[in-house]
């Protein structure tokens, strides 16, 4: 998929990074007595560690014309944030970690949630009927529940003393926001294997829809791809309206909403291989 | 009691319980693999009461396969990221399954060992693939490298950057 491409492009830029970073110290030479797999991997994991410490999961709020010092060299991306200056006043960060639009995604709707009690409601009884229907899709029964219960017990609490400064701690608090995203990847991967004719015509590689959730949904880390996109929103019935921020032909930002008949309550940011959260002027 | 040292802020939202997830977690998986586990498997109680983070499982090879009436040891050692992070499992002991997929230190190449590894896996359902892996198998051989890998690679398999060979093998 067009995402999938754009994703490589980032991070291949990263690594270029890095190798430009090595090179100003020696050139290292392959060395057959050095285990190769670890020298990657720590140096994946170093990334990961640098990511980790810079960004929290979910930012606090910032102005969008943050975005617009960020690009200020830039004349692509900087002439394409202007056009949405008038449409948007502000921009929470998520940390780029695979998890940007799960973490993105349940941190807006929650929050809407807090200012729409009525949707509270109706996403509370819909996560407590998901439990029993992914039990009868085969989930594990047993670590399935430990999920589902996690949330159910973030959105009681939010029920009864909800704010937005609870939502950022909930959605900061790593153990409790990984559980969000797990349940909500087995919730994504319930709808595709349960609509599996339609979405099999979109699953690359020659995988089933049930090897493709086995292996880019259910994982942490793995990037929502439009798939997880189509099927999260369709199945909760939640709207959200992405801005494409990349550096595509015409000086506006293109916009898509997920699912296409629904009216969006959340706005994200997407810009190559990551998505941020965007708050209406 | 034992104290891990672990990286995530104390929650300012009363949780679960001052348990870590990863405590609580494995200490149900834990009383599971008591109750019920898995045919041919039966979990070391002391090992694992003595350090819930490290724990013994024995398992048999399942009748009617290539591996009937052999018996086998794995090795489970879970981090304090469990299960955001996949535990690192070998097979250790005297006699490691002759297999395409298992290398003679005991190092295992199976996809939810480590990339494919989600959350809502658990050791049972480790223990159910190794089970079903031994059990598909047509022919006892070690993987094509394995004399290169068990002499190059580290003593943690997920330190391995592993390619996935056909699963059906």
């Amino acid at each position: 998929m067009e995402d999938k491409n754009q994703e490589n492009i980032e991070n291949k830029d990263i690594n270029q990074e890095n190798k430009d970073n090595n090179q100003d110290t020696t050139s290292p030479e392959y060395d057959p007595n050095v285990n190769q797999d670890e020298l990657i991997m720590a140096q994946e994991k170093q990334i990961a560690e640098e990511i980790k410490a810079k960004t929290a999961m979910v930012g606090t709020l910032e102005s969008l014309s943050s975005l617009e010092k960020e690009y200020s060299h830039d004349p692509v991306y900087s002439s394409k944030v202007v056009t949405l200056m008038p449409k948007f006043s502000n921009v929470r960060r998520t940390r780029p970690d695979g998890n940007c639009f799960l973490r993105g995604f349940i941190f807006a709707y929650l929050e809407y949630c807090i200012h729409h009690r009525e949707e509270l409601s109706r996403f509370k009884k819909y996560l407590e009927g998901s439990k029993e229907e992914l039990f009868e899709m085969g989930f594990p029964k047993f670590t399935t529940e430990d999920f589902h219960d996690m949330f159910m017990e973030v959105v009681s609490d939010l029920e009864g003393s909800g704010s937005v400064e609870r939502v950022e701690a909930v959605c900061n608090d790593a153990g409790t926001s990984d559980y969000l995203v797990v349940y909500l990847r087995l919730l994504i991967s319930a709808h595709l294997q349960k609509n599996a004719e339609f979405f099999s015509c979109f699953i690359e590689g020659g995988r089933t829809v049930e090897e493709f959730c086995k292996q880019e949904v259910e994982p942490m880390y793995r990037e929502c791809d439009h798939l997880h996109i189509v099927a999260l929103t369709s199945a909760l019935g939640v709207g959200v309206r992405v801005m494409y921020l990349d550096r595509g032909e015409g000086a506006t930002v293109l916009s898509h909403d997920f699912p296409e008949d629904k009216d969006p309550i959340i706005h994200l940011l997407y810009r190559p291989g990551h998505y941020d959260i965007l708050y209406k002027a | 009691m034992y104290l891990f040292v672990v990286e995530f802020p104390t929650p300012s939202v009363p949780l679960r319980g001052p348990c870590l997830p990863q405590q609580k977690r494995l200490q149900k998986e834990l009383m599971s693999l008591l109750k019920e586990p898995p045919a041919g498997v039966t979990v070391d109680v002391d090992t694992a009461h003595t350090k819930l983070t490290e724990w013994v499982v024995h398992m048999e090879g399942a009748a009617g396969t290539l591996y009937e009436g052999e018996k086998f040891q794995l090795q489970f050692k879970f981090s304090p990221k469990y299960p955001f992070d996949s535990p690192e499992v070998i097979f250790v002991g005297d006699n490691i399954p002759v297999h395409p997929h298992i290398y003679s230190n005991g190092h295992i190449c199976l996809s939810i060992l480590t990339e494919d590894w989600s959350p809502a896996l658990s050791v049972q359902a480790i223990c159910l693939s190794i089970i079903s892996m031994l059990s598909s198998c047509k022919e006892k051989k070690r993987p094509p490298d394995n004399s290169y890998y068990v002499k190059t690679c580290s003593a943690n398999p997920k330190k391995t950057k592993w390619w996935y060979h056909d699963d059906t093998v």
